[in-house]
């Protein structure tokens, strides 16, 4: 559903739903955004939390917007992934520290659904152990540096020299790098060759900013 | 439903009339008497809410037999006792949430179905507090927090519930929704990174809640509790369904469990299966806590049975 020659904006929500509604409204009706629905207000909402994000999405570019969940699943991959995809969600997260049946089973019903699936490499050293393993590959495999461990310690980086290597061996799965947050991580993210650049927190902590903030980093996604 | 009153001496009235007897020797002695009955009942919360849980008992045997048409009136009951009766504690004592104690074996029954079947399962369980009522992920994912405020709402007032939020990242504000939606105790995944263990154990204990961390697909629990900072109180020894179902050799490393609570004071729950015996040899391996979740095709009045016979022989 994602076309492979272009780049995206995905954008995480995590404030409360009235808030994300105004968010919404002021972003840019760009097809290059992609809206997320972030693990704690998927947590907080449940399915009606993504349902109410696809519906604000959409109205506001006039068809249907492309909706993230980002669920984590680390367990029990096909009832997750059925219930958001019947909430409206047109792509959903697993983790990569799931056991690789989970993962294998997480794709698997992905397909069955027709969404696409996101493997979060969060916390793992080599993605490619387990991107081997795998009995079919995602559709885009994320790398990311967690929240909390960017907060607490400082020399972790986001592994930019493995997106090609990824894309070498694997031809066709798409990449998303998360846990840059300023415009310079973005066009970092973007020059080495990522699809996709995952950002929340200016977002987040400046929600009244979200227009001028979603049109800085659209001019950085050619 | 409100003449049911449980006919057992009265301690209060003893009390009242010593520390009447001790005011009028010495008023001092009285004001000592005093602080120590706060005290007393500061430890022990329990005795506050002494005709609560016998009301409970008694409430409780006579819902498994009323039919659906009265769900409503049983809703309602629910709502009653889960907000009237424990404010008297919560008033006295701001903090008083239920924690669990070393020494005692618990059944820890996930739900994960849907709201509709929770209900059923939890109004056929025992009331007892070494039964813990989880919200499990897929619940919480799908219904948001109000599956873990909907199902301490079902369940009898004071029970233990537990979020299985399977938190991963952003710690912080995991543990805060969990926490005001009702919980007991809060999830936190041992693959996550270490800094955010280390926020989740900090953030529960700064909200009162037990912290439980889930070692699904972790090798060595006891290399990732060596990194931690501080312990959490529960470790869960845990295989995933979608491994056990895909890969039948994989075990409960039962073996580790004497490993953690030889090396760490911790808790250490597992998932046990769903037959008293399995049950049975989680806990002569050493367990506290031993989860067990409903099957799809098992009648939940055998997760009742199950309870019951937890209780009966598990002490």
């Amino acid at each position: 559903m994602l076309n492979q020659r272009s780049k995206y904006l995905q954008i995480a929500f995590n404030r409360s739903l009235d808030e994300v509604r105004d968010m919404i409204a002021m972003l840019p009706a760009s097809e290059k955004i992609i809206i997320e629905a972030g693990t704690p207000l998927v947590k907080n909402y449940g399915k009606k939390g993504i349902t109410a994000l696809k519906n604000w999405w959409s109205e506001k570019i006039q068809k249907p917007g492309y909706i993230v969940a980002d669920l984590k699943c680390m367990d029990r991959g096909s009832r997750e992934v059925e219930a958001v995809a019947e909430a409206g969600a047109s792509a959903a997260t697993c983790l990569g520290l799931a056991p690789i049946e989970t993962i294998n089973e997480f794709i698997r019903e992905c397909e069955k659904v027709s969404i696409d699936s996101m493997v979060d490499m969060m916390n793992i050293e080599f993605p490619f152990e387990i991107l081997q393993k795998l009995k079919k590959l995602p559709t885009i495999v994320v790398l990311h540096r967690g929240v909390d461990e960017n907060e607490r310690n400082k020399e972790k980086q986001i592994p930019h020299d493995q997106i090609h290597r990824i894309k070498g061996t694997y031809g066709n799965v798409l990449i998303s790098v998360a846990g840059g947050e300023t415009p310079r991580d973005v066009i970092r993210t973007f020059f080495n060759d990522s699809d996709i650049a995952v950002i929340w927190r200016s977002f987040y902590e400046a929600p009244e900013n979200t227009a001028n903030l979603a049109q800085e980093f659209l001019k950085l996604v050619k | 439903m409100q003449t049911q009153k449980p006919q057992k001496f009265n301690p209060i009235g003893l009390i009242i009339i010593v520390l009447f007897i001790a005011f009028s020797i010495n008023p001092i002695l009285g004001v000592i008497g005093i602080i120590a009955i706060i005290f007393f009942l500061k430890k022990n919360p329990k005795y506050l809410t002494f005709y609560l849980s016998n009301y409970l008992q008694t409430a409780n045997k006579s819902r498994g037999s009323l039919t659906e048409k009265n769900q409503l009136i049983l809703e309602k009951t629910d709502l009653i006792g889960s907000t009237m009766p424990l404010q008297i504690p919560s008033i006295l004592f701001n903090k008083t949430k239920t924690r669990l104690e070393k020494r005692k074996k618990y059944l820890h029954v996930a739900l994960n179905s849907t709201l509709e079947e929770a209900r059923e399962i939890i109004s056929q369980l025992p009331t007892s507090d070494r039964i813990l009522i989880e919200a499990g992920t897929p619940l919480i994912k799908i219904y948001g927090t109000e599956a873990v405020s909907q199902i301490k709402e079902m369940a009898p007032a004071g029970a233990y519930i537990v979020a299985d939020n399977k938190c991963a990242d952003l710690a912080a504000r995991e543990v805060e929704m969990m926490a005001n939606a009702g919980a007991n105790a809060a999830t936190c995944l041992g693959v996550a990174p270490i800094e955010t263990i280390d926020r989740f154990i900090e953030e529960c204990q700064k909200f009162n809640i037990d912290s439980m961390i889930d070692m699904m697909n972790v090798e060595s629990a006891l290399a990732i509790l060596k990194k931690l900072k501080k312990l959490p109180d529960v470790v869960m020894l845990h295989r995933g369904v979608d491994e056990t179902e895909f890969s039948k050799e994989k075990q409960i490393p039962y073996y580790q469990i004497k490993q953690i609570k030889g090396n760490y004071g911790v808790l250490v729950a597992v998932a046990g299966g769903d037959t008293i015996r399995e049950v049975q040899r989680a806990t002569f391996n050493d367990a506290d806590i031993v989860v067990v979740w409903k099957n799809f095709y098992q009648a939940s009045a055998e997760t009742a049975q199950l309870a019951e016979s937890f209780l009966k022989e598990i002490k």
